[in-house]
């Protein structure tokens, strides 16, 4: 008797309701999100400053790219689009690097059933604690106890200690700025990560451990021959993941400096597409240039992601099936986008 | 059971959302509501509900209790000034609002108008705080006056106020509140012109005239120098070479523990506005000042006359003075009144003397301009025309903050009477010694619109490139400057 | 008896080096910990402290006396015969940096955020697995291709967009775009994929329930672990949305917890070191304090797969 109304409800078609459900999704995201990007395309084409309105076609591409174009100061459009993109992935890097070394060895010694470690949920709680802190508090924390004088509480002491004699410049300085937005951003971060590869090996199923445990495997060997690879696919989503909040890094370059305006040496793209919109009267900025800013880091996102996913598409065959399943999705996900940005 | 009443407090709760945007869709909309001051004029009674009015309760009536008992302003002015009435001009702007908003970005740098301004008049008076700092305001002002929220006037600096009277859509005519250039026949005249956009219509008005001078620590003077008056420091520092040979004699005797001046901002002010030369010329950069300036400074730093690292407007530049490492700082006007930077910098000892310093300079200024959106014009215009075309309240207005107001005649009054005696320059009177630079004020043929970006752009990078030759440097910053402004050429 | 001996001590070797290693791997926890909590700690001290105390040694590690004195500055209390240098920064740093004021803004803006953030969600993610139709996939390969976009790309239309809308100073472009959170909607897509029985719509048909009703009935019950997940990272990435924030909102009314922090960070005068610290320590400690009382349903959901942000 069931299946007579089974049948009949199969018979209704349910079609029009999946509509209504993703309907709001698609006209709000349209809205605040497709249109925005249209617009800013459209406005990569405008021109800058007093020349808002009038069409210019390539120029602020060939400017930023290049160096050429309509502007005298084409060059210096280039060079400056260049830094922060330099920047960027140096900064990116900087933090990427020590925060997945960090993250991977922590996640291996928390999850080590033979090591005997007291307090690993305190260890994890307070590892994790930084990444909920907000970026702007952060940035004002770092720079109120790293300031450049001997007025700051980092160089008071180490002067104190006697471990230098003039005060570093930890905000000003080209180099130590860098490193220690690096730094702050792996403070932010490692935590983070290494909770997601702590579920990953985790996942991994532990006869395989046990059986590299008979076959006489040390620590090391397993952790090369099986803990790495095996990690891969949740690696990838952690690289890419942080690679494109990377690009977007923007809170703690913009507000890592002292005095009225931001500090050029951290100037990333996020920064810089912020910066030449962001000036004052419409007669002031330069739309044309950050329309053209914000499009290339698109098509870079859109690329990076699709090389990373493309690269590791054929390891993935030994991961898990749910990770090789979620890889899959935003490798077609990268191509996708690779599409839409050509 | 339970699972209705979720469903039910979920449905409220969407129910709260969209009502929300309901109401969040009509603040766009309709007049904002008055009641949402930082810092209003009145204790007067808000709209319920407005948790921010509220909580700033107690502060307005701090600074009401302020008003009888300070010794600047005095005995005599209080009730003489608190008998002038207030005539709007006839005005062209809406009048529907009684709130007059005024948008600033540093209100507690305007308390001193707004605690004077209320032995005058009862209006409800709102600064609204918009960008933290000069450079700050400049860039959030343009879309905080296209957010339909209130404002009826704002406050702009000479670095970046040409962008805005330029633009009809940010500003209207002072002649909209009936305020027209005859008004300010006893004001500065550059004032007057910068206030003019390119049309010749006047937009703007100042309260200030913002002559500058160095003041310097009268016991380091002594104990280093040996100079022991005004006019002593001022014959040691009357020109650059002095200023940097007198700097040399500071380094010998204090073991170069005390720098000449505080910050390269600071001697780039003297510097660049004495100088009286146009950042911007026919759509070209200009850099020639900029090239001397950085000449003499990479002088001044390679031999420890200032410190590099120290920024204007940080702690460090308050700390150097406290503690008694550097000699002096270039300030305006604006930094010399009680609680300003003069005291926070120097303390209240009184050991600071001012001197006109190796050349007159001049430094920014603030102008008041007046929103299309204006719903509240006749209190607007009284209160422009109270803090820039009326002697009595300037004079007062003057006393009371130190400020040197933009009226030849209140000046004057205040020099001759000699009722002006500042305790934190141990008793010196700074209009005295600042009205000739203030007179010869010329900034009006040297100001672009450029100004403010241009500058922050050149003292970056000559503070990050400071080991660099000078060439270098400057090709840095134009290089810069032109990336930032597509308009200029090289 | 040799053998007996030998082994004895290869194990008590190998108990050694567990041992050894059991140390040295607490050693580094412990400096991590201390990395992580020593500038909160050093924070929280110097906002005990005056500015002038801080001049004169800022190298602090105790409790000051000044946190009272600090506050009331914040708060605009001062006492009456209070200097006029003491009342500008008072008046400067209450004006910006209004507590009450800055935490009912981020509330209102991370709380309906959040709210709208799960419920369309979830309510796109169950469409997207119960129904059958003919752009399901694609409507899910678009949702997964978007994800990666980063929010910079489409900011200067953005903030010209809401411009000519009058929509600066507002909530609504903080709070409305919200219903639209790919990352969101995959992880929910994926959860109900893994956890959902479709078995469970086609008999709530069967007892007459419709389509929104059963979503909401008992789709969202079902998905209640995912939807708390995915609603404190909404809410703490909300929270700490800078960038979005600071495009829009102009004025200090409406001004957010970040924004605040990035302003007393921006002051150029009159400056008070010792409420500057204040200021930071307000902004860092409540989030810390809900932090520490839900940290371990928040870790279990990071391991979850918390996106992100």
């Amino acid at each position: 008797m069931a299946s007579a109304a089974q049948s009949r409800i199969k018979s209704i078609s349910y079609a029009k309701y999946g509509y209504m459900f993703i309907a709001p999704f698609f006209l709000v995201y349209c809205f605040f999100q497709i249109w925005p990007l249209i617009y800013t395309f459209i406005l990569s084409f405008k021109g800058n400053q007093a020349n808002y309105t009038q069409f210019v076609g390539l120029d602020n591409y060939s400017q930023i790219l290049f160096g050429t174009g309509s502007s005298v100061g084409a060059a210096g459009v280039h060079e400056e689009f260049a830094r922060a993109l330099g920047n960027t992935f140096v900064l990116w890097f900087g933090n990427f690097i020590p925060q997945i070394l960090l993250s991977l060895l922590l996640a291996v010694w928390f999850t080590d059933a033979k090591v005997k470690l007291p307090g690993k949920g305190f260890f994890k709680i307070v590892m994790y604690m930084p990444n909920i802190i907000t970026a702007a508090s952060v940035a004002a924390l770092y720079v109120n106890l790293f300031g450049d004088s001997k007025y700051y509480f980092v160089n008071a002491t180490l002067m104190k200690l006697g471990m230098i004699s003039d005060p570093v410049q930890f905000v000003a300085g080209p180099t130590a700025s860098k490193i220690m937005v690096m730094f702050i951003q792996t403070w932010l971060w490692f935590g983070n990560t290494m909770i997601m590869l702590m579920s990953g090996i985790m996942g991994i199923s532990p006869s395989l451990f046990e059986a590299a445990d008979i076959d006489g495997a040390n620590s090391t060997q397993q952790f090369f021959k099986i803990t790495l690879p095996l990690l891969q696919p949740i690696m990838v989503y952690t690289l890419v993941t942080s690679m494109i909040g990377g690009l977007q890094m923007f809170d703690l370059p913009y507000l890592y400096h002292n005095g009225a305006n931001f500090s050029k040496q951290l100037e990333t793209v996020a920064v810089y597409i912020y910066y030449n919109f962001n000036k004052g009267t419409v007669e002031q900025a330069n739309y044309g240039y950050a329309g053209a800013a914000s499009i290339i880091i698109f098509a870079i996102t859109a690329v990076l992601g699709s090389i990373t996913f493309y690269m590791n598409r054929d390891k993935d065959a030994i991961a898990k099936k749910k990770q090789r399943k979620k890889a899959e999705k935003q490798m077609k996900a990268k191509m996708k986008q690779g599409g839409l940005s050509i | 059971m339970s699972k209705l009443t979720r469903t039910l407090a979920l449905l409220a709760s969407i129910a709260v959302v969209s009502t929300a945007f309901a109401a969040c869709g009509q603040k766009t909309e309709s007049t904002p509501t008055p009641a949402t001051n930082n810092t209003s004029s009145q204790a007067a009674p808000e709209e319920g509900g407005n948790e921010e009015g509220g909580n700033e309760e107690g502060g307005n009536e701090e600074s009401g209790n302020e008003e009888g008992g300070n010794e600047e302003s005095g005995n005599e002015e209080g009730g003489e000034g608190g008998s002038t009435t207030l005539e709007a001009g006839a005005v062209n702007l809406p009048d529907t609002d009684d709130t007059l908003t005024v948008v600033c970005w540093t209100d507690a740098d305007l308390q001193n108008m707004f605690d004077v301004y209320k032995d005058y008049s009862s209006a409800n008076v709102v600064y609204q705080n918009c960008g933290d700092n000069g450079s700050a305001a400049s860039t959030q002002y343009a879309t905080y006056l296209n957010s339909g929220d209130d404002v009826d006037l704002f406050v702009a600096e000479a670095g970046w106020i040409l962008n805005y009277i330029n633009d009809d859509s940010m500003s209207a005519p002072l002649s909209d509140l009936g305020i027209t250039a005859d008004d300010y026949k006893d004001a500065y005249q550059y004032t007057v012109e910068i206030g003019t956009d390119n049309n010749g219509v006047l937009k703007a008005a100042s309260w200030q005239a913002a002559a500058g001078g160095y003041a310097y620590n009268t016991t380091l003077a002594e104990q280093y120098l040996g100079v022991t008056s005004a006019d002593d420091m001022q014959a040691k520092i009357a020109d650059w070479d002095k200023f940097a040979a007198t700097a040399e004699e500071l380094k010998t005797a204090s073991d170069g523990a005390v720098t000449m001046t505080a910050t390269i901002g600071g001697l780039w002010q003297a510097f660049s506005t004495a100088k009286n030369a146009a950042w911007v010329k026919d759509g070209a950069i200009q850099t020639d000042v900029a090239k001397e300036f950085t000449d003499m400074v990479k002088g001044y730093v390679d031999n420890g006359y200032v410190n590099p690292n120290v920024e204007q407007w940080t702690t460090d530049w308050t700390n150097v003075g406290l503690q008694g490492e550097t000699l002096g700082y270039f300030y305006s006007t604006w930094c010399l009144g009680e609680g300003a930077q003069l005291e926070q910098n120097g303390g209240t000892d009184g050991n600071w003397n001012i001197v006109i310093g190796p050349q007159e300079f001049f430094w920014g200024g603030s102008w008041l301009c007046v929103s299309p959106n204006c719903n509240t014009a006749s209190e607007a215009s009284k209160f422009v025309k109270a803090f820039t075309t009326d002697a009595s309240i300037m004079e007062a207005y003057a006393l009371y903050s130190g400020d040197f107001t933009n009226n030849k005649v209140a000046m004057d009054k205040i020099v001759a009477d000699g009722s002006n005696s500042n305790p934190l320059l141990g008793g010196q009177d700074q209009f005295a010694v600042l009205s000739d630079v203030a007179a010869g004020i010329k900034m009006s043929d040297s100001i672009t619109k450029y100004d403010q970006g241009l500058k922050d752009t050149f003292l970056d990078t000559l503070k990050k490139n400071i080991s660099s030759d000078t060439d270098t440097i400057i090709s840095t910053f134009t290089t810069q400057a032109l990336a930032d402004n597509p308009d200029l050429t090289a | 008896m040799s053998t007996k001996s030998q082994y004895g001590e290869v194990k008590d070797d190998y108990h050694k080096k567990i041992m050894a290693k059991s140390i040295a791997i607490l050693v580094v926890c412990i400096i991590l910990t201390l990395i992580c909590l020593v500038p909160i700690y050093i924070l929280i001290v110097n906002s005990t402290h005056s500015s002038n105390d801080l001049a004169q040694n800022p190298s602090r590690f105790f409790f000051g006396s000044h946190l009272g004195d600090n506050l009331k500055t914040l708060m605009n209390n001062l006492p009456a015969d209070a200097g006029k240098a003491a009342k500008r920064v008072a008046a400067q740093y209450s004006s910006a940096f209004s507590l009450g004021k800055g935490y009912l803004n981020s509330l209102i803006i991370a709380g309906f955020s959040t709210l709208l953030t799960v419920f369309f969600s979830a309510m796109t993610a169950y469409g997207l697995t119960v129904y059958e139709f003919k752009l399901n996939s694609a409507a899910y390969t678009f949702i997964i291709a978007v994800m990666m976009i980063p929010v910079q790309v489409s900011s200067a239309g953005f903030v010209r967009f809401m411009y000519s809308l009058h929509l600066i100073n507002s909530f609504i472009p903080l709070i409305v775009p919200a219903i639209a959170a790919p990352a969101v909607i995959f992880f929910m897509v994926s959860y109900m994929k893994s956890s959902f029985p479709l078995e469970i719509v086609e008999a709530a048909r069967i007892d007459g329930c419709g389509e929104f009703y059963t979503f909401v009935q008992i789709a969202i019950p079902m998905m209640k672990p995912a939807i708390a997940v995915q609603a404190i990272f909404a809410f703490v990435s909300n929270w700490n949305n800078y960038y979005t924030q600071n495009m829009i909102l102009k004025n200090d009314k409406y001004a957010t917890v970040p924004i605040m922090v990035s302003s007393v960070l921006a002051f150029d005068k009159n400056i008070d070191n010792g409420v500057n610290y204040l200021c930071i320590t307000l902004s860092i400690i409540p989030i810390v304090v809900v932090y520490f009382i839900l940290s371990k349903f928040i870790i279990a959901g990071v391991a979850l797969g918390g996106v992100k942000e």
